[in-house]
């Protein structure tokens, strides 16, 4: 599997060209491992499924070799289409959400002195450090009918019967936006923190209030941190599918259910591959725009 | 000065790297998975429903036989049936499908036959529960627990329930609790538009949505695994879930009142099954055999009050279990229509 | 005046988020306390659960796993990402651009979708679904964020180190182990810290990798949340954040005492 091409130049300090015509130990260790990884546990498993999709599920499990493209033709079908859709409402919530609570947090946070500011930003990482499902099983005490949330308002006088909090769409979003946002919170605060204070002081010379700053200098200028945010946000928010159920009380499907379903219920393996394969184009086309606007891949994987 | 820093890091590097490696090959070496077979401790890997034998129970099973149960879970028939056909053959031993499950199974030849002659204790069964319609000489399978399906709702915060119908009520808005399982709530549906809980009339299956779309709104969520825990925390007032689940809950709180749909109900009888290609065949022969002793049987019923298929640890008086069975029908395996059911259950909920 | 006032409230929001990013953790530890099994109303104070915890096998073995993967995966990750990361900047190999991309591709794609392609490779290699392919699904996830964060020292390092060590004389093994090791060693610090919380945390893939008889903490409370989970789970999630927040606090002190000592010299 390893391809080594002996006529390209190496191109720094690590190549010695009178290796060049041998077997080279050193390039084979360190290319090896991620050609291998690549293709074994990336490459394979997505062509894999792309292969399937365009098979016959047996409704038993297993599947037959016909050709076909059925599977794609049942997304346009009323019930899986209206899932995607309810679902990426549901993402689209969740992100605004999470960058609403993100851009004041950021743009507070930079006023700070730093030691604090250092600080903060230790102690949002902390609830991320705890499991993200006992956080939502604490989550569950907090919204339930009888919960702390109810128990309180009702208490303080505020309603007079419980609201419904959970086993809903407020309970789904509730729980993405807590798993969620130091996705968000994370990139936005770099960004933001980076701003030029020479640019908001010229701003604030010449007139500027604060929604002048916001929207002529912190958006354009932390754009790329913000659509980073957004789609380490946005994506899991639409395959999350232990939080839809735990929160959604079973009713309410998102695009994970849904392809969770067709492998460990409905036996359909080729729908699932099929419904994936689709939600893997969506976000390709999500990840290009941001490349788009300048952002950098490495970034996403918080580097 | 900084030279020594230098030298010191290098070192402290080194030996984490050292450590690590080490760390890693120690722990490679020294650990064995829990699946794996190891030494001389038997295994057996059972896939079960939820909430359904107690924890105690398979404890004193493992120290007896000094045989490790894996145990794992599943919240409905086709959910098994998903597990046992995308696993490897020889992944699960001992399962426990419901009636139209078995029959399916074994037409798809996905169990192996059970020798009785192996079962010391099959005698304590009862046989009104044996050589039923879904294994008529009883070679694949052997009851264990029946359940059915009932309402059980809160009567001081609602009329009765006694009807599908009922559940239409306004006052159940957002109050309601179903199983999550596609076969028994189409079953349920079609039960109250007055059709056999197995018809696969196109029709009637679009009648029973409508139906279903009409209580809808009602529903707060679905829920087969505990469906006990909403009534406990007063989150709904109504609900249709396993008898057991019903009885546990109203033990918790005796305002609660259970009652069988009068359109019909589901009988759900389990079964103890061995899974094709199964690896431990003689611990399952042996985990069956210990469930079917009558202390046992007596214990898991105390947990969870399903009905058992044990001589002498009915949970019911005689005449009500016998009104039960000539009320209730069990659900029919609809061979190549079972992806009409698939696609339906996607439309209800 | 105004200035002030405005000051307090935005300290206020800053509170009143970081108040409610703790809520459910306040509350999570505070029912690991209580005597109830139920986590309904808090009925009265016990330590009986961190007691019991010990005796709960399923948990305890859950855990073990857990802390095992994550320590495996995060291991073997951070050698292939680190060889990844260096050997893709430095060399120019057939496919190079294919493989540069194929991964970032575990970064983007949603987890659902990289469970079921490996569920299904899995099964496709009859593999058995266990300990062995959690191990490789987390390995799959991992290795590209550790690549990444790696990367992004890589690209920062002072040009011309490694050619005058060339020039010196030294082997290109002596250059990766003597100098550029060294030097990113930060990213692969902070890799491996990720690819390890990752993998900690992770349920989706997992959930589709694991057999019977393999188990993690993250699966087993999601197998156990609808029938309720018992406060001893409650009591070691309890434990683990405190022991993440000792090391995240000494590792910050440390760092604080490094910084104090360079400034002086």
């Amino acid at each position: 599997m390893s391809q080594h091409n002996p006529e390209t130049a190496g191109v720094s300090a690590y190549s010695q060209s009178k290796h060049s015509r041998r077997f080279d130990l050193f390039k084979t260790v360190f290319t090896l491992p991620v050609i291998i990884y690549a293709i074994l546990l990336v490459l394979i498993p997505l062509v894999y499924i792309f292969f399937l999709s365009f098979l016959k599920s047996d409704n038993y499990g297993g599947y037959l070799f016909e050709f076909n493209l059925e599977n794609y033709g049942e997304f346009f079908d009323s019930t899986y289409l209206s899932i995607f859709l309810k679902s990426a409402g549901i993402g689209l919530v969740t992100t605004f959400i999470c960058l609403l609570i993100s851009y004041p947090f950021a743009i507070f946070l930079r006023d700070l002195p730093e030691k604090r500011r250092n600080l903060i930003m230790k102690l949002v990482m902390v609830p991320f450090l705890t499991n993200s499902l006992i956080r939502t099983y604490g989550l569950i005490t907090l919204l339930r009918k009888n919960g702390v949330i109810n128990s309180t308002l009702i208490g303080a006088g505020v309603i007079s019967s419980p609201l419904a909090l959970m086993y809903n769409n407020v309970g789904i979003i509730t729980g993405m936006v807590y798993t969620l946002l130091p996705f968000m919170l994370m990139p936005v605060c770099s960004a933001v923190v980076k701003v030029d204070q020479n640019l908001l002081d010229a701003a604030e010379d010449l007139g500027a209030g604060k929604f002048a700053k916001l929207f002529k200098i912190y958006l354009p200028l932390t754009i790329q941190g913000a659509f980073n945010g957004s789609l380490m946000v946005f994506i899991p928010a639409i395959g999350y599918f232990f939080i839809a159920d735990i929160l959604g009380g079973g009713k309410a499907m998102i695009i994970g259910n849904l392809i969770k379903n067709q492998f460990l219920t409905a036996r359909n393996w080729p729908l699932g591959a099929a419904l994936s394969i689709i939600l893997l184009l969506f976000t390709f086309i999500l990840v290009r725009i941001y490349r788009k606007i300048g952002g950098s891949l490495d970034e996403l994987g918080g580097g | 000065m900084r030279e020594r820093t230098g030298l010191i890091k290098k070192l402290f590097f080194s030996l984490a790297v050292i450590v690590i490696v080490a760390l890693i090959i120690a722990i490679i070496i020294i650990y064995q998975p829990d699946n794996q077979e190891t030494s001389n401790q038997r295994i057996l890997n059972v896939l079960n429903w939820t909430s359904y034998i107690p924890d105690e129970v398979i404890n004193d099973f493992e120290n007896e036989y000094n045989i490790k149960v894996n145990y794992g879970t599943y919240s409905s028939n086709e959910e098994l049936l998903a597990k046992l056909t995308s696993s490897r053959e020889g992944t699960y031993d001992l399962v426990f499908p419901s009636d139209y499950m078995i029959d399916l199974m074994i037409s798809r030849n996905l169990l192996e036959t059970l020798d009785q002659e192996k079962l010391e204790n099959k005698d304590n069964l009862n046989p009104i529960f044996l050589k039923q319609s879904y294994d008529p000489d009883n070679s694949y399978s052997l009851p264990f627990l029946l359940a059915t399906t009932v309402f059980l709702y809160d009567s001081n915060k609602t009329g009765p329930i006694t009807s599908y119908k009922d559940l239409k009520k306004p006052e159940l808005e957002n109050n309601l609790v179903m199983l999550d399982d596609q076969r028994i709530v189409i079953g349920a549906m079609l039960n109250a538009c007055g059709y056999d809980m197995n018809d696969v009339r196109e029709d009637h299956l679009e009648e029973s949505l409508e139906f279903f779309n009409q209580i809808k709104s009602n529903i707060k969520a679905f829920d087969s695994d505990s469906p006990k825990t909403f009534f406990i925390t007063k989150e709904v007032d109504a609900g249709l879930v396993w008898n057991a689940e019903a009885i546990l809950a109203r033990e918790e709180n005796p305002d609660l009142t259970i009652s069988y749909p009068a359109e019909g109900f589901a009988l759900s009888m389990d079964n103890y099954a061995i899974v094709k290609g199964a690896k431990n065949v003689d611990s399952a022969y042996l985990f069956i055999d210990y469930l079917l002793r009558s202390d046992v049987a007596q214990k898991i019923v105390d947990e969870y009050p399903y009905i058992s298929a044990i001589k002498g640890v009915e949970s019911l008086p005689e005449e009500e279990l016998e009104r039960i069975l000539a009320n209730g029908a069990y659900i029919q395996n609809v061979g190549a229509d079972i992806k009409r059911f698939d696609k339906l259950w996607a439309k209800y909920k | 005046m105004s200035f002030k006032k405005n000051h307090r409230l935005r300290k206020a929001y800053i509170t009143i988020v970081m108040l409610l990013l703790f809520l459910p953790i306040f509350i999570l530890i505070a029912f690991s306390f209580n005597e109830s099994k139920l986590n309904v109303v808090f009925t009265g104070f016990t330590f009986d659960w961190y007691a019991r915890l010990f005796a709960n096998a399923d948990l305890i073995d859950a855990f073990k796993n857990t802390i095992l993967i994550a320590v495996l995966s995060t291991g073997i990750s951070t050698v292939i990402g680190v060889l990844s990361a260096v050997g893709l900047k430095k060399f120019q190999f057939r496919g190079h651009g294919l493989i540069d991309k194929l991964i970032y591709i575990p970064i983007v794609i949603p987890e659902i979708v990289l469970g079921i392609a490996l569920l299904s490779v899995f099964t496709l290699a009859k593999l058995e679904l266990g300990f062995w392919t959690v191990l490789l699904a987390h390995i799959s996830f991992s290795v590209p964020f550790v690549i990444t964060s790696v990367r992004s020292t890589l690209y920062s390092l002072p040009k011309h180190v490694e050619s005058a060590a060339a020039d010196l004389g030294a082997s290109r093994w002596q250059i990766f182990w003597h100098i550029t090791l060294p030097l990113i060693w930060p990213g692969i610090v902070s890799g491996a810290l990720l690819a390890f919380t990752l993998s900690m945390d992770d349920v989706v893939i997992s959930y589709f990798a694991a057999g019977p008889g393999t188990n993690t903490l993250p699966l087993y409370i999601y197998a156990n949340i609808k029938t309720g989970i018992s406060p001893d789970v409650n009591a070691l999630t309890s434990i683990m954040l405190v022991i993440t927040v000792i090391t995240l606090t000494t590792s910050a002190y440390f760092q604080s005492r490094k910084v104090a000592a360079r400034s002086i010299s």
